[in-house]
C-alpha cells in the first residue's frame, strides 16, 4: 500500500499544475469598445454654422449668457468642481476613463445593446396565433419594442439627429460665449482628457447624455431607469473630469431636452405606428401584388405567422429621398423563369458545397434575432472608425447622423419593394430547401442586408474616403452572406445593394452642402 | 479476467454523458492491466421534442423531433496495472424533423484520458478503491459550435479533473461515486458580436466550466458474463446565460442536467475477448438542453497487445 502511494504521487502534483493552467488562461471578454479618451484631429470651431437636420437655428433652443469670468457664481462652481475632482470614488474615476471625450460613442454603443436586447421575436401562442407587443403596455409579453432591424434603423436616426442637431447648437454657443474650461480658468484643476482648449459652455457632453437619453427612453420605455442612471453618471464624470461647471451641464441639457422633444415630435407622426398593419391590410397587400404579379410569399413557419413584419415600413417618412418610388426597384424575374432557375441553381450549388469561408461570411452577417441587426453593425464600424480618425463629438454625431438616415431611408425603400413586389423565399419556392440562415419573417426582395450595406458602405465611404474600398467590399459581402446562407436569390442581393446606394447618394448630396465640408 | 471485464466496463460507463454535447471519458472505477487494448465501436442515438429555454419547457413545431446520432471508435491501453489511457473520436449527426434549418455532421472533439489507482484498500466482504482521472478533449475538425442545437459539440478544450470511488462486494454487486470538474475553453464563433446578458464585442465565446456528480449501482450477473447498472448524473454549469425567449441556444448557456440511465453488457467468445452493449438514458430535468432519450449500442475487442 505505501509503495503504491509512493509510485503515484506525482497525481496531486498534477492537478495542481492544471488548476494553476485553468487559471492563467481565464481572460476578459470586451463588453465594448476598449478606448481611452483621444486628441481630437481638429475642433471645427466652424461647426455651429453646420446645416440643421430638424430645426432652422441653431438658436432655436436659447441659452441665456454665462457667469462671466471671475464672477462669484464662477468661482464657486470651480471649487465644486475641484472638490469633485479631488474626493472622486474609484466609481466616478472609473466612469470618467468609460464616457472618454467623445462619449458619443458610448451612447451609440449603449443603443446597439438595447437593440440587441430586444430583438427577439414574439413565440406562438397556445393556440397557435401570435401575440404583437403593444407601445401602451409595453412590459406585457412580447415586451415592447420588437427591436427588429427596421426598428433599430428609425432608433438609430432619430438618436443621432437629435445628437447632431444639439451638437451643432452646443457648439455655436460654445464659440459665442467662448467660456472657457475649468482646467483653463484654474490650474488647480487638471483635465481628465487631452487639455485640447474647447469652449465648456454649454457642455457638448450633457447635450449628448439627455438628448441621448430622452430619445432612447421613448424607443425603449421598459429601459427608463437604466437610461436615467447612465445619463446621470455621464453628467457627474463630466464634473470629476474637471472639464465642465455645473452651469455648462445645465446648458447643456437644456439643449439636450430641446432636441430631443424635436425627433421624438417628428418620430410620432412618421408612420411607424401603423407599420406593424393587421392582418386585413397585410392581406390586401399581399393579394394586390397576386393580382399584379402572379406570385406571392408566404410565412414558413409552424405555426405560420400570417402577418409579415411591418408590412408598412415602406410607408415610413424618409429623412433625405423624395419619395419612395425613387429608389423602387425594377420587378425581379418571375419565378420559374430562366434568370430565377438560375439563382435556384446558384443556391443550391453552395447548399451543397459551402466553403468554410463562404460559411464564415454567412454567419459573421447573419447578424439576425439577438443582435443588433445590419444598422448596428455599420454603427459599430462607423464607431470604430470615428475613434481611428479621432474625429470630435461634432463630427462624430454627423457621421452617425447621415449614415443612419441614409441607413433608415434604405430599410423604407426596401421594405416598400419587399411588401410591392411581395417575393417568395427561397425555402417556399424550392421544395425541401434546407438553409443555414433563419429565413425572416418577410419577402426576399429586396434584400434588407445588402440595402442597409449599400447605404452604409456610401456613406462610410463619402467620410472615410481612405477606407472607401473596404466598406464597399464589406456591403458586397453583407449581400453575398444571404446567398450563401440559403435565404436570398442574388437578384435580391443586387437590387438592394443598388437601392441602398441610391438611398445614400440622397443623403451624401445633403451632407455636401451642409458647410461642413 | 477481472480485469478485462473491469476494463471494458470502462468504455460503457462513458456512454452516459455522450448526450450532453461530446464522447468523454470514464467516470467508473475499472482498469485494464499492462499491456491490453480495447478497440471498441460505439453507437448512440437520443431524440427530443421539447426542450428547457432557461427552465421553461418549450416545444418548437420549427425543430419538431430533434435527432443526434453518435458513432465512435475508442481505444484504451494499459500502461501499467493502474495507469490506463483512453482514446476517443466521436463522428456526430444531428437533424430536426421539421423546419429550413440544415443539420450537420462530422467529427467532434479527440479526447485523452489518464486514469490512475490512487487507492486500494479491502474493506469488510468487498474491495475499495480510489481513482483519479484527468482528462482533455479538443475538437478535432473546425465544426461551428455556435450554431446550436445543431452544432456537433461546445467547439471548446476540456479539462477534466476527477475522483472516483467504488466499493464492490466479492459477491458482485457494487456502488461508485465519482465527483468531477470540467473546466472549458473559450470557443470560437463566426460573428464578433453577441449577447449574453449583455453586450459582447468579440468572436470568443466562454463556455461555462461544469461538475458533474454520478452515482452508481450495478451487479456482476452469471457467472460475470452479465454486468447491469443504473446511474443517476447530474451536470450542473458553474456560469452562463439562459437561452433567450424563442431564441436560440449558444455556447454561453448555462447547461444543467439531471439524466437516468442503465446499461447492460454481455461477454462472449473465447476468453470473453468479444463484448455488446446496450444502454438506455433519459433527462429528467434539465437547464438549457433538449430533453434527450436514447439508446445506445456498442461492441468491444480486448487482446493482449504486449507481454
Amino acid at each position: 500500500m505505501r509503495n503504491l502511494m509512493k509510485k503515484y504521487n506525482y497525481v496531486p502534483l498534477l492537478v495542481v499544475l492544471f488548476s494553476l493552467g485553468i487559471t492563467s488562461c481565464m481572460e476578459d471578454l470586451p463588453r465594448y469598445n476598449e478606448f481611452t479618451g483621444y486628441e481630437f484631429s481638429s475642433l471645427d470651431p466652424n461647426a455651429g454654422q453646420w446645416k440643421l437636420v430638424l430645426h432652422s437655428s441653431p438658436e432655436q433652443i436659447a441659452l441665456a449668457s454665462p457667469s462671466a469670468t471671475g464672477s462669484a457664481e464662477l468661482l464657486k462652481e470651480l471649487e465644486d468642481v475641484k472638490a469633485r475632482s479631488k474626493n472622486a470614488t474609484a466609481a466616478q474615476r472609473e466612469a470618467v476613463a468609460y464616457w472618454t471625450n467623445n462619449p458619443l460613442v458610448r451612447w451609440n454603443e449603449i443603443a446597439l445593446e438595447l437593440a440587441t436586447k430586444y430583438n427577439l421575436i414574439p413565440a406562438p401562442n397556445p393556440d397557435g396565433t401570435y401575440p404583437v407587443p403593444d407601445p401602451t403596455n409595453p412590459s406585457k409579453y412580447p415586451k415592447f419594442p420588437y427591436s427588429h432591424p427596421p426598428y433599430t434603423s428609425r432608433m438609430l436616426a432619430y438618436l443621432s439627429v437629435a445628437q447632431y442637431d444639439g451638437l451643432i447648437m452646443a457648439w455655436h454657443y460654445k464659440y459665442k460665449f467662448k467660456r472657457q474650461a475649468p482646467y483653463q480658468l484654474d490650474t488647480q484643476i487638471k483635465s481628465a482628457y487631452e487639455a485640447n482648449g474647447l469652449y465648456s459652455y454649454p457642455s457638448d457632453g450633457a447635450v449628448a447624455a439627455i438628448a441621448s437619453r430622452d430619445v432612447l427612453t421613448a424607443m425603449f420605455p421598459l429601459e427608463k431607469d437604466y437610461l436615467a442612471q447612465k445619463a446621470q453618471e455621464h453628467l457627474e464624470s463630466l464634473l470629476v473630469a474637471g472639464i465642465h461647471v455645473a452651469s455648462d451641464l445645465e446648458a447643456g441639457q437644456l439643449i439636450g431636452a430641446g432636441v430631443a422633444k424635436t425627433a421624438l415630435a417628428r418620430a410620432s407622426t412618421d408612420g411607424m405606428k401603423n407599420a406593424q398593419a393587421p392582418k386585413a391590410i397585410s392581406d390586401s397587400i399581399k393579394n394586390a401584388a397576386k393580382a399584379r404579379f402572379g406570385w406571392s410569399w408566404e410565412n414558413q413557419e409552424t405555426p405560420q405567422r400570417l402577418v409579415g413584419l411591418v408590412p408598412l415600413f415602406g410607408r415610413v417618412r424618409l429623412w433625405n429621398v423624395p419619395n419612395v418610388e425613387a429608389i423602387r426597384p425594377g420587378p425581379p424575374p418571375a419565378p420559374g423563369s430562366p434568370v430565377f432557375q438560375e439563382a435556384v441553381s446558384e443556391l443550391k450549388r453552395y447548399a451543397n458545397t459551402l466553403t468554410p469561408n463562404q460559411r464564415r461570411i454567412a454567419n459573421f452577417w447573419n447578424d439576425g434575432l439577438n443582435t443588433y441587426t445590419p444598422p448596428g453593425h455599420w454603427n459599430r464600424f462607423a464607431k470604430e472608425e470615428v475613434v481611428a480618425n479621432k474625429l470630435n463629438p461634432v463630427r462624430t454625431a454627423r457621421v452617425f447622423a447621415y449614415l443612419n438616415m441614409a441607413i433608415m431611408d434604405a430599410g423604407v425603400g426596401c421594405w416598400d419593394a419587399k411588401y410591392y413586389y411581395h417575393y417568395p423565399r427561397p425555402i417556399q419556392t424550392i421544395a425541401g430547401f434546407k438553409t443555414i440562415l433563419g429565413t425572416p419573417n418577410f419577402p426576399a426582395y429586396t434584400s434588407g442586408h445588402a440595402s442597409f450595406s449599400g447605404a452604409a458602405a456610401e456613406v462610410m465611404a463619402h467620410f472615410f474616403p481612405g477606407n472607401a474600398i473596404q466598406f464597399r467590399k464589406w456591403a458586397e459581402e453583407a449581400s453575398m452572406s444571404r446567398i450563401y446562407g440559403g435565404i436570398h436569390y442574388s437578384f435580391d442581393a443586387s437590387a438592394g445593394l443598388t437601392q441602398g446606394k441610391q438611398a445614400a447618394s440622397f443623403a451624401i448630396a445633403k451632407a455636401k452642402l451642409d458647410n461642413a465640408e | 479476467m477481472t480485469y478485462r471485464l473491469r476494463f471494458l466496463s470502462l468504455l460503457f460507463a462513458s456512454l452516459g454523458i455522450l448526450t450532453i454535447s461530446r464522447a468523454q471519458t470514464p467516470l467508473d472505477g475499472l482498469m485494464m492491466p499492462k499491456g491490453e487494448i480495447c478497440v471498441a465501436l460505439m453507437y448512440e442515438q437520443g431524440t427530443w421534442d421539447r426542450y428547457w429555454e432557461g427552465s421553461v419547457v418549450r416545444v418548437n413545431q420549427n425543430i419538431g423531433t430533434f435527432t443526434r446520432q453518435m458513432g465512435m471508435p475508442m481505444i484504451v491501453g494499459g500502461i501499467t496495472d493502474k495507469i490506463n489511457v483512453i482514446l476517443s473520436l466521436p463522428y456526430v449527426k444531428t437533424s430536426a424533423s421539421a423546419g429550413q434549418l440544415a443539420g450537420v455532421q462530422g467529427i467532434q472533439d479527440l479526447g485523452l484520458s489518464v486514469k490512475a489507482i490512487v487507492v486500494e484498500k479491502t474493506l469488510g466482504k468487498g474491495k475499495l478503491t480510489g481513482f483519479t482521472n484527468l482528462s482533455l478533449s479538443t475538437p478535432a475538425s473546425n465544426y461551428l459550435s455556435d450554431y446550436m442545437p445543431f452544432s456537433l459539440g461546445f467547439g471548446a478544450n476540456e479539462l477534466g479533473i476527477r475522483g472516483i470511488g467504488l466499493y464492490e462486494l466479492d459477491k458482485g454487486p457494487y456502488f461508485r461515486a465519482s465527483y468531477s470538474y470540467l473546466h472549458r475553453g473559450i470557443t470560437e464563433a463566426e460573428r464578433d458580436f453577441y449577447y449574453a446578458d449583455g453586450a459582447y464585442y468579440t468572436s470568443k465565446m466562454d463556455v461555462p466550466d461544469a461538475f458533474l456528480s454520478q452515482v452508481t449501482l450495478g451487479s456482476w450477473m452469471f457467472n460475470k458474463k452479465l454486468r447491469v447498472e443504473a446511474s443517476l448524473t447530474t451536470v450542473r454549469s458553474t456560469s452562463g446565460d439562459d437561452i433567450r425567449v424563442y431564441s436560440m441556444p449558444q455556447p454561453t448557456n448555462k447547461v444543467d442536467v439531471d439524466r437516468i440511465e442503465g446499461f447492460a453488457q454481455y461477454y462472449f467468445g473465447s476468453k470473453r475477448s468479444f463484448g455488446i452493449i446496450a444502454s438506455y438514458h433519459h433527462l429528467f430535468s434539465g437547464r438549457n438542453m433538449g430533453q434527450f432519450s436514447g439508446y445506445g449500442l456498442g461492441l468491444t475487442y480486448q487482446f493482449k497487445a504486449l507481454k
